[in-house]
């Protein structure tokens, strides 16, 4: 009796899960397929994340995070139409459709996933506060800076990380607020201040605009999260996976020691890991609707995580940002991905 | 002069890449530790030094990715231990605290990589440079013997790993740090390679690792 009653319902619900589902992986990937390339939202222009040339060539550590993705499906990193978004029209653009995939220096929240109905991917870049202190090269931690003079750019969430900090670690310091970067700039090269606080990627921008910036020393310690990554439409669970595991893949790349100059090498690899990773092994591709070379091909095309960091933001760049938190969790970093088995 | 020049190596040190730094010293290889093969080895031994060629204990690394600096770094190991990420080619200090001091270092040449873990059993300032009878057949224009000093290829400060033949030490090619070209020793500019030796005792324990082959 019960078996017989509740069979239909089992079918209805099965019926309406593949429908579901279709639907779903109907949308994003084969509207991409169809369209014959990603669309990616990007930052206007931030150094070193995403920036175009005169001839409106894109480059940048989120733009290759776009690139890794169209390598991932079309195995040509080339097929991404770039939109440019500023910070208050990015999360509509997603939701209206305008792009597939918003990679836009954007912090990983609550309340954008819970309020705003997206998805957060993957953490790409790892940032929070930190501290350049100027002329002070005895200073080698955030705890030995009780009683300095601090500069902050003035109604920032880092103001408020500041006064949380010094307060949790019983030391007291003197604030210097101003309206712009600049003027701050001009505040600690004046000597008005010695220290400079806001995320760290923001301080090794803004040392290499500095007089001497070999006499600013940019501490080691973070003092607030701000996970940085890609984030999808909350209706696409299939879609929302491939993204998550691009940036998987290119983690994990470097961690196996495959990179864009050794393609050959791994894939005539015999370790199993390798071989999961190349294709050769596992079908994986097929799970995700993509071609089982899906992640060969996006660190063939890209690259593995280390060289978009070194390339882009790390020491084959401008900014020199050290590897830190966003180094392997294996090499004293955080940088995890869960395993491609 | 110097300062001049080692500023601007940073985008010129590829200059003189395959010029090897080799250490032998009498000894055998810890467990653990994944040592070349023999025949790999002499082949290195073929690989010149620039002996003679001045290098003083003011030489740092300057500029880029291999000055020394202070950086995150998070780990289990106890503050003092030494950690080389071959791959990186850096030496960190840890300092504790999710910090350590990170130096910019020379290492093997692909083959010549290994990895273990061994403790700093001797340490020397300006040490004196024997090269091996392998060495002296293949380039008969070494010297025998040389006396530490500015001009030695082991440069100011040496500090020798338990059990092996290995080393870590000074360097009178400051442009061959960041690049795999010794038979398996460290080295560092003189400069740098003083500030560490402040940092290390006999009984430091040293880690050395690799990245993943394929």
């Amino acid at each position: 009796m019960a078996r017989l009653a509740t069979r239909p319902i089992i079918r209805l619900g099965a019926a309406l899960l593949a429908l579901f589902a279709t639907a779903a992986s109907a949308s994003t990937l084969d509207a991409v397929k169809q369209r014959g390339s990603l669309a990616c939202g990007v930052s206007q222009g931030l150094p070193g994340f995403s920036d175009h040339d005169a001839a409106g060539k894109w480059s940048g550590f989120d733009v290759d995070f776009c690139r890794a993705v169209a390598a991932a499906i079309f195995d040509d990193p080339n097929k991404v139409t770039y939109v440019p978004l500023n910070a208050a029209e990015r999360f509509e653009a997603l939701h209206a459709g305008k792009i597939d995939l918003l990679s836009r220096n954007s912090s990983w929240t609550f309340d954008r996933e819970a309020s705003l109905n997206l998805l957060f991917a993957a953490i790409t870049y790892h940032d929070g506060q930190g501290f350049m202190v100027l002329h002070k090269p005895e200073i080698t931690s955030a705890l030995e800076l009780d009683k300095a003079s601090i500069c902050v750019q003035k109604g920032t969430t880092s103001e408020l990380n500041l006064a949380d900090y010094f307060r949790a670690n019983s030391m007291t310091y003197t604030l210097h607020a101003y309206d712009t970067i600049a003027e701050v700039i001009k505040a600690l090269e004046g000597g008005e201040c010695d220290v400079f606080t806001t995320d760290q990627s923001g301080l090794y921008a803004e040392r290499g605009n500095l007089s001497q910036p070999n006499a600013a020393v940019i501490l080691p310690d973070i003092i607030s999260k701000e996970p940085l990554g890609p984030a999808v439409r909350a209706d696409d669970i299939a879609w929302f996976n491939i993204v998550k595991w691009v940036a998987f893949a290119i983690i994990n790349a470097e961690e196996l020691g495959i990179k864009s100059s050794n393609i050959d090498e791994a894939l005539a690899s015999t370790k199993p890991d390798a071989r999961r990773f190349t294709g050769s092994e596992g079908a994986f591709g097929a799970k995700l609707g993509l071609a089982n070379a899906w992640a060969i091909h996006a660190v063939k095309d890209v690259g593995n995580y280390s060289e978009i960091f070194e390339r882009n933001i790390g020491s084959g760049s401008k900014l020199a940002i050290p590897r830190g938190l966003n180094q392997l969790w294996s090499a004293g970093g955080i940088l995890y991905a869960p395993p491609l088995r | 002069m110097l300062a001049n020049f080692v500023r601007s190596f940073p985008h010129t040190r590829a200059a003189l890449i395959g010029v090897a730094a080799v250490t032998w010293l009498a000894g055998s290889v810890p467990a653990g530790a994944q040592v070349a093969s023999e025949s790999a080895m002499r082949e290195t031994l073929a690989i010149g030094e620039e002996p003679g060629r001045v290098s003083t204990e003011e030489v740092v690394i300057t500029e880029g990715p291999y000055r020394r600096q202070l950086v995150f770094f998070r780990t289990n190991e106890v503050p003092g231990t030494f950690v080389i990420q071959t791959s990186e080619h850096f030496l960190y200090v840890v300092l504790g605290n999710n910090r350590a001091l990170r130096y910019g270092i020379g290492v093997g040449r692909d083959g010549f990589q290994w990895s273990g873990l061994v403790r700093i059993v001797k340490m020397a300032e300006w040490p004196d440079w024997t090269p091996p009878p392998e060495m002296i057949q293949r380039q008969p224009y070494l010297p025998r013997f040389m006396a530490g000093g500015p001009g030695n290829p082991l440069g100011a400060r040496a500090m020798y790993l338990g059990g092996t033949v290995y080393r870590i030490h000074g360097t009178n090619q400051p442009e061959t740090i960041g690049e795999n070209i010794s038979s398996g020793c460290f080295r560092l500019a003189n400069g740098d390679v003083v500030d560490l030796y402040s940092h290390a005792t006999v009984g430091t324990k040293v880690i050395i690792r690799q990245a993943a082959t394929l």
